[in-house]
């Protein structure tokens, strides 16, 4: 690649005291590229616009400088830091006319790699975890929202995923507008891209954004693009006249209850097929809410934090197959996996909530407390198992208050905080947020 | 434990085809080598797109052409394993042989039922000295050429630019702007590595999966070509262009 920025150069921008030394070029595509790059003490990556790209959106600048001010809604995004124009005696040096401007940002971490692997089944990941991943991609589009943003162009392409956690990272957020307010030139892509705005019916905004969210959170979960069945197979050249009608004129969700002209055909897209019963109907019913009335209409769209509940819920669903060890949500009767027979098992029982007894599985504020919404960064308790009898399995106090269990003669035991209390012991728990018990699965079911 | 289900991924494959000028002429001033070079370098860039475009198999193949044309690289190879030998330079142009060969290979079967837009690129420093005419005709009958991006670099100043644009179809865009529905005009080995690599990797990306669009006007065509790559102020230019 050639790069419009001198690797190894020392810059210097407007209203910035210190030089910004540009280290390592770290990719480019058609709207510009990116650098690592140092300033002061700091390690921060700095994005650098071509040309063509400040000409076709025109009030770029001022969308950067607005999010700048209003600060990022949540740690999920790579925000812009500061918007960066070279200083008259470091122009010479950019090898584009004009010189342009750019914005820095916080790097990368190594460990969070493209959506685009786990799509193409190149990341090893846990089941729990990519619905963690969505649960967090649902969080992050809430805060959003919430803050009357919009973002325009989410896609496979613009969003990281941590394995080892399901944590996400979102990058290009240089559409970020506004909602409603239309101060940008971009549409989308062809593929997250809602049908009102592919044909250009409609302006990208929060309510485009909610259909190119559930089409990303579909291929997270499944594997699959939500509209690929045999209509799409019946294309034989993919070109953009195809796509526009498999994702515009006549877009038809796979799993459409009333209209199965587009199932997946099990011999070339037999992924949706393995996926999709999964997940439980709760979160099911989201998709299709979105991809069938809401693929007309705008407004009928599942929103952020129903998302943010159905996801949640599916994690607190979270076994595994006795046989293989497999996860599975208690959606299916046999393992998707080793067709063994799954048998619902116990579940620990607050007053809000219902998390089953596996180890990994968390309970969180929302589980107790109604009115707080769904978070999964701060868990209270996890279920862990003992470390020398895997079989045994507790609940570790993960919080800093401690807890008081009794057992089923009365006797009291108190749960420090970091300490486990042995799940096969316990009659009821009590925490300061409120009672747990135990629910043994009912044996006929 | 086993992780998320292995399932298989639905693909469709991406036929990329170079046709490569190896006439004599191809021997003077290194640009044999220089196009061996840059098609070879931009391997790893195509590779990384392939990659992250999980819904292409993107297949490569090349036809050389000079006395007269033959595959040099017959089977569609996937990216990642593609090992480019290097080209010869030794005849005449048999530029309209090489379109027959192409178009054989894009009739149905062998081509598959299904696939993405085929990406063809030419590239030629001189002027067919055999049938063009007819070869190109015949290619054109064949629908997956019709739908293909047609892409031609030009190697110096004596290539024919306009048998170069009936390739590419009807020009788009001003008289002598640069644009992709144009013939590129490589006049030295560092463009001609800047259109391979676009070629390659933008282009090889807009026809797998969409990129970002914005709410201007695009060019005509079944597939949305992406920006060429901006010219660049190499300091190279400076001391004068290596001119062919």
């Amino acid at each position: 690649m050639t790069w419009i920025l001198p690797e190894g150069a020392w810059l210097q921008f407007e209203g910035l005291s210190s030089p910004v030394q540009v280290l390592r070029g770290l990719g480019g595509g058609t709207q510009g590229q990116v650098y690592e790059v140092a300033v002061g003490g700091d390690r921060l990556a700095l994005k650098w616009y071509l040309p063509r790209c400040l000409q076709q959106d025109p009030h770029l600048e001022q969308r950067l400088l607005e999010s700048i001010r209003a600060t990022a809604p949540s740690r999920a995004f790579l925000w812009p830091i500061a918007l960066l124009h070279p200083t008259p005696a470091s122009r010479p040096l950019i090898r584009t006319t004009p010189a342009g401007f750019g914005y820095l940002m916080e790097l990368r971490p190594a460990a969070f790699v493209g959506a685009v692997d786990h799509y193409g089944g190149r990341l090893a990941i846990s089941l729990g975890h990519a619905v963690r991943a969505c649960f967090f991609l649902a969080e992050a589009f809430h805060a959003l929202h919430s803050k009357g943003l919009c973002y325009k162009d989410i896609s496979l392409n613009n969003l990281f995923l941590e394995s080892a956690s399901g944590r996400i990272l979102i990058c290009d957020n240089d559409n970020v507008d506004v909602d409603g307010r239309d101060l940008g030139s971009v549409l989308g892509t062809p593929g997250f891209m809602a049908p009102e705005i592919l044909m250009r019916r409609d302006r990208p905004g929060a309510n485009s954004d909610l259909f190119s969210l559930a089409v990303l959170l579909f291929m997270l979960l499944t594997r699959h693009h939500p509209l690929r069945g045999q209509l799409e197979l019946a294309i034989r050249c993919l070109d953009e006249p195809a796509r526009r009608k498999l994702y515009g004129e006549d877009p038809l969700f796979i799993f459409d209850p009333e209209d199965p002209r587009n199932r997946p055909d099990p011999q070339e897209q037999g992924a949706a097929l393995v996926t999709w019963p999964l997940y439980p109907a709760a979160l099911q019913e989201l998709f299709l809410q979105t991809f069938c009335a809401g693929m007309q209409h705008s407004d009928r769209r599942a929103l952020t934090g129903q998302w943010m509940e159905a996801l949640a819920s599916t994690l607190d669903q979270r076994q595994t197959c006795p046989a293989c060890g497999s996860e599975h949500f208690g959606a299916q009767a046999s393992c998707w996996h080793c067709d063994q027979p799954l048998r619902p098992g116990d579940a620990l029982s607050t007053a809000r909530g219902r998390v089953q007894v596996c180890a990994g599985n968390e309970l969180h504020a929302h589980h107790f407390d109604g009115l707080e919404s769904p978070r999964l960064d701060q868990p209270l308790a996890r279920v862990v198992a003992h470390p020398s009898d895997p079989t045994l399995l507790g609940l570790r106090n993960l919080s800093t208050e401690p807890w008081r269990a009794s057992s089923a003669a009365g006797q009291q035991h108190a749960v420090a905080p970091g300490k486990t209390c042995n799940l096969a012991a316990f009659h009821q728990l009590f925490t300061p947020w409120g009672a747990l018990r135990l629910e043994p699965a009912s044996p006929d079911s | 434990m086993p992780g998320f289900p292995n399932v298989r991924l639905a693909n469709r494959p991406l036929h990329f085809i170079y046709l490569c000028d190896c006439s004599g002429s191809m021997a003077a001033q290194g640009k044999m080598q220089a196009l061996n070079q840059a098609i070879r370098q931009s391997l790893p860039g195509m590779a990384r797109v392939a990659r992250d475009n999980p819904e292409a198999r993107v297949l490569v193949r090349a036809v050389a052409f000079a006395d007269e044309a033959h595959w040099h690289i017959a089977d569609p190879t996937p990216v990642e394993e593609l090992q480019w030998r290097d080209l010869q330079a030794s005849g005449c142009t048999a530029m309209g042989s090489a379109l027959k060969l192409v178009t054989q290979q894009l009739h149905t079967p062998p081509m598959e039922e299904r696939a993405l837009p085929p990406v063809l690129v030419l590239i030629s420093d001189g002027q067919p000295t055999d049938d063009f005419d007819a070869g190109l005709a015949r290619l054109m009958q064949e629908p997956w050429a019709q739908k293909a991006v047609r892409l031609a670099i030009a190697l110096g100043h004596d290539a024919d630019l306009e048998v170069l644009q009936q390739f590419i179809g009807p020009a788009s865009g001003q008289q002598g702007e640069r644009s992709p529905r144009r013939p590129l005009q490589a006049s030295n080995a560092t463009s001609l590595a800047q259109y391979i690599q676009w070629a390659s990797t933008a282009v090889v990306g807009a026809a797998s999966m969409p990129a970002s669009r914005v709410g201007v006007a695009g060019d005509a065509g079944n597939i949305p070509l992406p920006d060429l790559p901006p010219t660049l102020m190499d300091p190279m230019d400076d001391v004068g262009p290596m001119v062919w």
